[in-house]
Parts: structure tokens; sequence; C-alpha cells
């Protein structure tokens, strides 16, 4: 007789994301993800931790010219310039579909100056639906923003800061990895109010056509995402884990449950996957059956006993 | 009105044939669960190879045939070796697996009522013109109610692929750069005498290829009213709309431009929506 797997060894999945719980550690990477309907032909929607949107601004922005990706030994370049619809013809035309699907939804927002992540966050705080924020102090896309914002302690926490004020909704903030320490940054933004951290967005990367002699990349550099960047995001986020009281999400280059389950023993209370929904746009299910399988072999029976389980200590 | 779009799927697809049909230029039959959804002619898939973690993202390839048979559907596509991923898929022999995603993507509008259908290929880009012409004009074109020519051009005569699917539907004129089949030149030279006496309202253009031929194209169409549809290319990550990787610049006609997926809202195109900033890159 064949038994319901979930019926005899029901594994604690739940994770909690300042005030937010969510039904696993699965959610999805912001601009990877679209706005969550492109993915509903491949996945159970409502199965996922949380969908975090693509990034929003106060007003469209029509994105880089192309060519804006190009594929590298395990990974890719992109340089899609934070092209997105704006916060309002998000609302007006994307939410309706999300308010059906019973999953959270957490908006990932930037903008161009600390004012208008302000605003954005106080528009979105007040939509049906929405269950949290992520603030994008990261991109390395926009010249003006992105980098600048998120490699100065005293600008990120400036912007968290703003955007508390704005809203009571669980508030992560994404980091950039293109600093010399990630902790620094990650502890201003604890003290200005995050309710959790998530990294690392994409590292700052470049491609060369030598038989043309130009860029790959119309932008010339992009953020360089996938399974090479993986070992680096981890060892960034073990660092955040040990300096912050708040719950930290792993993000770069997971495409396995055996990926997120790295992330989550290093400490990592959440993981977003990228990338790999390129490559199988199912892929966040098999890491959600995967991760339930590990922890029925290994007898885990709720995900708090996972996270953080690193043994570092060589006596042990 | 433009062909609409079927249900996408993700299936495993076996080889079953994968054929040499000219230098560099390959056709690959692969056998799927009945359940894929029938591509509309100019759609296109998403193929990679599960057992390999390089190269990392699946290759976007256009539909080439496609029927069903025995409870499977027969999937037919046609791709030139340019990259290390089509590299590998050159080497892949009968049992051998593919992942395979789509039928994705908006294809070819289909009217009946044309008179004239002219199909202008370069390279491999006869592969989405020959399937729409099977699905789209086999009929019209048995009754003798549309009249169809094939322009098909390519640097060289053994670069020429795919003429013995398309011959027997069509009239043929080739073009080569070196002269060595056909006209000596470029194939929008050929298409260009022909144009003359074309009723506007009963002709439609179809093209795919090289980006330079896109633009000589676009440039032939634009001093006629006859209507024009090409299949374009762009570098893509997920063929599904979500990485907005596949930007084409199109334009309103009043100078002002806004970004399309090819994946989504293309890959086809009406030739005179395509912004000249698109041919820049090339």
């Amino acid at each position: 007789m064949k038994l319901d797997k979930c019926a005899i060894n029901p594994v604690g999945l739940a994770v909690r994301i300042g005030g937010l719980q969510l039904k696993n550690p699965v959610m999805t990477a912001s601009g990877t993800f679209g706005y969550g309907q492109e993915f509903a032909p491949f996945c159970d929607l409502k199965r996922l931790g949380a969908i975090v949107l693509k990034g929003l601004s106060l007003e469209p922005r029509p994105g880089n010219p192309s060519p804006r990706i190009m594929e590298t030994p395990c990974g890719m370049l992109n340089a899609v310039g934070l092209q997105n619809i704006g916060v309002r013809a998000f609302i007006a035309e994307k939410m309706p579909y999300l308010r059906q699907i019973d999953v959270a939804v957490i908006a990932n927002i930037f903008g161009e100056t600390v004012d208008e992540y302000r605003r954005i966050a106080e528009i979105l705080s007040h939509v049906d639906g929405v269950d949290g924020i992520e603030v994008n102090i990261s991109c390395p896309n926009v010249k003006k923003g992105g980098i600048a914002f998120g490699a100065n302690p005293d600008v990120a926490a400036d912007i968290t800061q703003k955007v508390r004020g704005e809203t009571d909704l669980p508030m992560i903030v994404k980091l950039t990895p293109n600093v010399t320490d990630i902790t620094e940054i990650a502890m201003a933004v604890e003290a200005a109010g995050a309710d959790a951290v998530s990294l690392i967005n994409t590292l700052t990367g470049m491609s060369v056509d030598i038989e043309r002699r130009r860029p790959h990349l119309a932008n010339i550099t992009g953020g360089l995402s996938g399974p090479a960047v993986k070992p680096v995001a981890l060892r960034m986020v073990w660092q955040a884990v040990h300096s912050l009281k708040i719950p930290v999400i792993g993000i770069g280059g997971i495409s396995t449950a055996d990926d997120a389950l790295e992330f989550l023993i290093a400490g990592a209370t959440a993981i977003e996957i990228g990338t790999a929904n390129f490559i199988n746009p199912s892929v966040t299910m098999k890491v959600i059956d995967g991760i339930e399988e590990y922890m029925t072999r290994h007898g885990i029976g709720r995900i708090d006993e996972l996270i953080g389980s690193l043994i570092t200590d060589p006596q042990q | 009105m433009k062909t609409s779009r079927e249900h996408p799927s993700m299936v495993d697809g076996e080889v079953i044939g994968n054929v040499e049909v000219s230098p560099n230029h390959f056709r690959l039959t692969l056998r799927l669960p009945g359940t894929f959804s029938t591509p509309s002619p100019g759609q296109f898939v998403m193929i990679r190879d599960l057992e390999r973690r390089e190269p990392l993202l699946p290759r976007p390839l256009s539909v080439y045939g496609f029927h069903r048979e025995g409870g499977y559907a027969i999937l037919v596509l046609l791709y030139r070796v340019a990259g290390l991923g089509t590299s590998l898929f050159s080497r892949l022999r009968s049992k051998a697996f593919l992942n395979v995603l789509g039928p994705l993507g908006r294809g070819f509008s289909v009217d009946c009522d044309v008179r004239r259908v002219i199909l202008v290929a370069g390279g491999v880009g006869v592969a989405p013109l020959t399937f729409l012409l099977r699905e789209g004009y086999s009929q019209t074109n048995a009754s003798g109610k549309t009249q169809t020519t094939a322009y098909v051009g390519a640097r060289t005569a053994e670069l020429l692929t795919g003429l013995d699917r398309l011959e027997s539907f069509c009239d043929l004129r080739i073009a080569t750069n070196d002269g060595s089949a056909g006209h000596q030149g470029l194939v929008t030279d050929l298409v260009r005498s022909d144009l003359n006496g074309c009723n506007p309202e009963e002709t439609f253009i179809y093209g795919c290829g090289p980006a330079a031929m896109i633009r000589s194209l676009g440039l032939l169409v634009r001093k006629t009213a006859i209507r024009c549809e090409v299949s374009i290319e762009e570098r893509m990550a997920c063929g599904i709309g979500a990485c907005l990787g596949c930007a084409v610049a199109i334009t309103d006609g009043k100078g002002l431009s806004d970004y399309q997926r090819v994946c989504k809202e293309g890959p086809v195109f009406n030739i005179l929506d395509i912004s000249p900033v698109f041919f820049s890159n090339e």
C-alpha cells in the first residue's frame, strides 16, 4: 500500500521573518520570478514560502538597451536596468491576481533618492495583499542608485529608517556583496529597524567579446548570479548570521535542495531562489520537496532544529 | 490577428534523430509526451541537457516541424552550431534526453485571404518559415488560392539549409554572398526586384534571419504598404517573460520607443514596429 508521506511524517517547515509567518523557507528572488503569474503554469504558487516580486520604483522604468544578459561559466551577467511598470501600475494590474493566491507576497522596492524609497513604502504599506517589503539598496545596475546606497552604512541606515517610518509591514533589507565588510552594513540596517536582511544581490562583473573587442553587455558591466556566486554568498550569509540578531535570508546560486540546506545549516532562516528559476521554472517545488525529504531522512521534526546547526568545532 | 498561444509545459524529450543537414547545421527530432501543446508557427521552445551543469541556460530554438504520432508529439528543430550549447546538442545521439519547455512566445499571423506569400530567410531562419508555410498556408497553396515564394540566402552554397522541406511547397529563389548558388548578393536584392507589381492588400511577407537581413527587409517594406512580420533573435535566459533579458526596442513611429520581450510579446513582430536601435548591435 502506498502511503502519503505527508500524512506519516509531517515535518515542520514554517519559519518566521519579523511578524511574517512563512509556510516554508523557500522564497523567490526579486527579478527572477516576474510578478508570480508567469510561473503559474509550472509551480503551485501557494506552496511557496513567499513570492518576492520584481523590483518596483515610483515611476515606470524602461530599463537598459540590449544585450542585457550574457552567460558566463556557471552563471550569468545581467544588466536589465531595473525595468518595471512602476508601483501604481503594479497595484492596479498585478495585485488582483496575487490576492487570489494563498501565498505571502513581498514587494521589492528601490528608488533613486532616499525620499523615493520612503514614498513607495508609504504607498505599498496600505495595499491589501502585500505582506512584506524587501528594500533593494544594492542593485549595481543603476549608476545613480544601487551601489551608492548599499555600500555606505550611514546611507543604508538612513533608507532603512525612512522606510521603517512609513510601514509596519515586515521589512527586509537586501544587501549588496560589493563591499569590503558586509557585516558593517548589516549591523547598520539592523540598528535602523530592519526586521531581516537578505543577501547577496549580484556581484558586479564584466565580459568581453574578443572578436569584436566590445563588452558583451550594452551596459558594459552587469550583475553576476547563478551557481558561480554560491560559495561567496554562503560565506557572507554565515558572517551576517554571526553579527546579527535579526533573521538572515540567504540568496546566491541556490539551484537544488542541497544548496538551500547549506544556507539553512549555515544559519539562514530562509532562502531565495533566483537564476535557477530561469533554468527550470518549477525548481522551487523541487527544493521544497528536497528539504522535506532531507528532514525526514535525518529525523528532524522542525526546521528550527536545522537552521544554524553548522558544526565548526573540530572536537565536536 | 496573431495566432493564439497554447499552454506551455516542461517535458523530457527523447532524441530520435539528429542529422547534420549541411556543415554545422543539424536537424534535431525529439519525441515528447502527447500532453505537449501544439505549437503555432513562429513559436519556439527552450531546450537544455539536464545531465549537464554547463551551459547553465537553456537555448531558444524555433519550431521547424511538429506532428503527432502514436500518442507522442514529434518536435523537429533546426539549429546551427554557434557556441557551447549547440555544440553539445550536435553530439547527441538517439536515446539521449533533452528537457523541452514550450511552446513559447507569440507566432506569425496567418491570413488565408492573401494571394501571395513571400518568405525571406537567412541561414537557419528557414526553420520557423517552413513551419509557417506547412501549417498556415498548405491548404491555400494546394488549392492554388495562394502562391508562395521563398527567398533563401546564405553566405555560400553549402550553408544553404532546409531547402528540401521548402521546395515542394513553393517557388524557391536562392541568393549567396559569393555567388556559389543562385543570385550573387543579398537575398533582399531578389525580394526587391520581385516586389514590383505586388498588390499590397493581397500580399504578406514573413522574414527570419540575421539582424542585417531584417534591417534591409525593413527598408524595403517601409516603401510599400505590404504587411511584414519577422521573427527575431535576442539572448534570453528564461523564455517565459521573467528575466527581461531579451528586450527589443519597439517604436510607436513617432520617435518614442519602449522595450518589449522577444520571448513573450515576440519572437514575431511587425517589422515596422522594431526600432532602428535593434540593429545597432550588428
